[in-house]
């Protein structure tokens, strides 16, 4: 997951301090937190295909890997807010840092049971720490310096989210994919021998989420012992509280409420393209498992460079003109990868990464331009949509099973689609003052 | 403070991930051995996935594993002078697919009584006792696998049988195996009415694509295909549509499990059904045993059976099979 700040156009200024004095090793510690989290989040993209593998089962029933990873995230937005707005953010990062690295123990004793759904609530539970550990970091990160190098330093870390995220997935690919049991020696085991790969092969699961978990406690301690204190923890959940009639002006404002669904569609195609690369390859290519991960990491590398050069673009091109080409692009890659069952497929679905590299941050902007006063509440929607996430993967996964890997790319590609009229929406209409908006000829 | 302590600082932090990540591998040790591998031939998909799996394992097991195979299906010389090589080079255990099951033999025993430990992978030697062990599908089942899915598919499209057999040749085991295995599974004999044609294709495309012309031109009612393999499946299919045939109308099942045919046949319903073989389980198993022989274990010994399984993208109700993506990730070959 990414926050929105990172694509904000950041404005010209005089040279700052891009942290206060004393909180240098925090800040580390903060950016450690930042590729934390997008180690876990794609290591469970990893994890979906393995788990289908070591449990033989749907690939419906694999995906709800990602329901309880993006659920956790849905449902403990709102809690964080509220740690982080009663007791500051130190405490927010440390309840996250905990939840999380509980979460990545709880992986032993659902290893011991063998029981898929141990394995989910120890999930949950990890993404629900991480959920908080995000709310918390990026406000901490702006508190930790001057307001003016604040976008500066957010960037900064969150440049490492996308370090940490192709991490997850090298761990996937050096640790787990090349040592799995391979199905066609399963057919000649006896079930003793079948259960001893079971438990051989969700040991190598346990590694990582393990290794994820004592970084995780050794964050914890660093910052628990460590006195941090910024010079105004200003949240800014307390500068403004939600005003009445907020929800309602966001309503009808059609920017903002497409831009929530359009939003929704984007992380749940994003989600969905990293979540079912593997399998594509594997079940459709034929790409051997010790081979099937790298294709993911490429996806990710590719979603990298491109979030730079279309940070580069959008300084040029009208950021929703970008958007619409983008998302029309993906579209037609989600037809390639559906229709040419081949190498050429499966390069389409990487290629998917490419034009989702700009969509996140750009619908956050266009959705909460002209908000004034309601976009910190607006802000909240936005982060939300992250539900797209849980819910879209959980539906590619029915469609894989009914109709195969392939053609269940039509989800990404409906996903994907809904971006493209968002950003043909923004183009052909003009907002109005104070957030209203005026549809061109239609008053 | 500033941007000049910062970057240290992330230096020292990514120094950690790596370190992190660096916790992986370490190998245990054993004495190496040397082991011999020896195929019918070198390009043959099928082989190629057999060398590829023994050398993976070998490196897992400390076994220097030595390859060969000869110039083609039958080229018997080559494996004789292999044989002789590898002993001569300290092999103290080979793996062979015997091109010619009986004129191998000869060759096999002096190697034994060299003291080298001898197994037959995919292909047995006549007589079967001339090596310690065998290592390969069962035929038998395999063909059991698609006479049971092509008579439950019979049932469900209410379809009275019409069959033409596509067999491999004369007096070869592999094909008399898969011939009655496919027999049993249908619950039929031969000689039985449901069986309006048979042809000897060679597992051959272009003479299977002859051989089913005829027999369409003897019975234009054909309505179920066995096949001895994919290629022969291949050919079949192409008559079938030279005679302006439906292949929806047509049941045509196969054995043998390759990607090309897994890809093009059996995914898009062109092959209704296939048995596949698995040549890794053949090459891991196979070594793993000789080496543990060598190394003072049990010697192997009898056939063992490397698996099959029956692929499908059309799956009938009451038989079990794998769908066409347990196909394609398990297949050998590109």
């Amino acid at each position: 997951m990414e926050a929105a700040a990172s694509a904000v156009p950041e404005p010209r200024r005089t040279k700052a301090r891009l942290v206060y004095p004393g909180l240098v090793i925090p800040f580390v510690l903060l950016i450690a937190c930042f590729a934390a989290w997008g180690t876990a989040a794609n290591l469970t993209d990893v994890v979906v295909g393995v788990f289908r593998s070591i449990f033989d089962m749907s690939n419906t029933q694999s995906a709800l890997v990602q329901v309880a990873y993006y659920g956790a995230y849905f449902t403990l937005a709102i809690p964080a807010a509220m740690i982080n707005r009663r007791f500051g953010y130190k405490v927010g990062v440390l309840s996250g840092l905990g939840l999380a690295a509980l979460g990545g123990l709880l992986f032993v004793p659902a290893g011991e049971v063998l029981e898929y759904g141990a394995f989910l609530a120890a999930l949950f539970v990890l993404a629900a720490g991480m959920s908080i550990l995000e709310t918390s970091a990026n406000p901490f990160v702006i508190a930790m310096g001057p307001e003016e190098s604040a976008t500066q330093r957010l960037n900064l870390a969150q440049a490492f989210n996308p370090v940490g995220a192709n991490i997850g997935v090298l761990l996937g690919a050096v640790l787990i994919l090349p040592e799995l049991t391979s199905e066609a020696s399963k057919t000649i085991m006896s079930p003793a021998e079948l259960q001893q790969s079971q438990e051989d092969d969700l040991a190598l699961v346990l590694g990582p989420y393990l290794g994820i978990a004592a970084v995780l406690i050794l964050i914890w301690l660093l910052i628990a012992f460590r006195k941090i204190s910024t010079p105004r923890e200003r949240s800014q959940e307390s500068e403004g509280e939600a005003r009445s009639g907020a929800l309602r002006r966001l309503w009808r404002n059609r920017h903002y409420r497409y831009g929530v669904a359009a939003q929704f569609f984007n992380v749940g195609a994003q989600v969905c393209a990293w979540t079912f690369t593997i399998l594509y390859a594997r079940d459709i290519v034929g790409v051997p498992a010790e081979d099937s991960g790298w294709y993911l990491q490429a996806s990710l590398i590719l979603f990298l460079v491109a979030r730079f050069v279309m940070t580069w673009l959008l300084g040029i091109f009208r950021p929703t003109g970008l958007l619409f080409l983008m998302a029309s692009l993906g579209v037609g890659f989600c037809l390639v990868a559906m229709f040419s069952l081949n190498m050429v497929g499966l390069i389409a679905v990487v290629c998917i990464s490419l034009s989702l590299s700009l969509m996140f941050p750009t619908i956050y902007g266009v959705a909460l331009r002209g908000l004034g006063e309601d976009t910190k509440f607006g802000a909240a929607g936005l982060v939300m949509a992250i539900l797209g996430g849980a819910l879209m993967p959980l539906v590619q996964g029915k469609v894989m099973d009914e109709v195969g890997a392939a053609l269940a790319f039509v989800v990404p590609g409906i996903g994907l689609a809904f971006v493209a009229c968002y950003a043909l929406f923004d183009l052909r209409t003009r907002r109005g003052g104070g957030g209203e908006l005026a549809a061109e000829g239609a008053h | 403070m500033t941007r000049g302590r910062v970057l240290p600082a992330l230096v020292a932090l990514g120094g950690g991930v790596a370190l992190f990540l660096g916790v992986a591998a370490c190998g245990g040790g054993e004495d190496e051995i040397t082991l011999g591998l020896i195929t019918k031939e070198e390009e043959n998909p099928f082989f190629v996935t057999m060398r590829e799996v023994a050398e993976d394992v070998a490196g897992d097991n400390d076994v220097k594993l030595l390859t060969a195979a000869g110039k083609s299906d039958v080229d018997n010389a080559s494996q004789v002078a292999a044989l002789a090589d590898m002993t001569r080079e300290g092999a103290k255990g080979i793996m062979i697919v015997p091109a010619r099951s009986r004129a191998i033999v000869p060759a096999i025993e002096r190697t034994r009584a060299a003291g080298v430990i001898v197994v037959a992978l995919d292909t047995p030697t006549q007589p079967e006792s001339a090596v310690e062990a065998l290592y390969a599908t069962n035929n038998r089942r395999a063909g059991n696998l698609i006479g049971g899915y092509a008579k439950a598919k019979a049932e469900e499209e209410a379809i009275e049988p019409r069959i033409a057999m596509l067999d491999l040749a004369p007096g070869i085991s592999v094909g008399e195996l898969r011939h009655d295995g496919f027999l049993t599974g249908f619950g039929i004999q031969d000689g039985d009415p449901e069986i309006v044609g048979q042809a000897y294709a060679e597992g051959d495309e272009d003479k299977a694509r002859a051989a089913m012309a005829r027999l369409l031109d003897e019975d234009p009612g054909i309505n179920i295909v066995y096949t001895i393999n994919e290629p022969t499946a291949f050919g079949a299919i192409d008559a079938l549509e030279d005679a302006g045939r439906d292949e929806d109308e047509v049941i045509i099942v196969s054995i043998d499990g390759s990607c090309d045919a897994i890809k093009d046949g059996v995914r898009p319903g062109k092959i209704d059904a296939t048995s596949q073989q698995y040549p890794e389980n053949m090459a891991r198993e196979g070594l793993e045993a000789v080496a543990g022989a060598v190394r003072g274990g049990p010697s192997p010994s009898g056939f063992l059976d490397t698996g099959v399984e029956l692929i499908t993208s059309d799956p009938v109700e009451g038989v079990e099979s794998e769908d066409a993506a347990f196909g394609v990730r398990n297949c050998w070959g590109d």
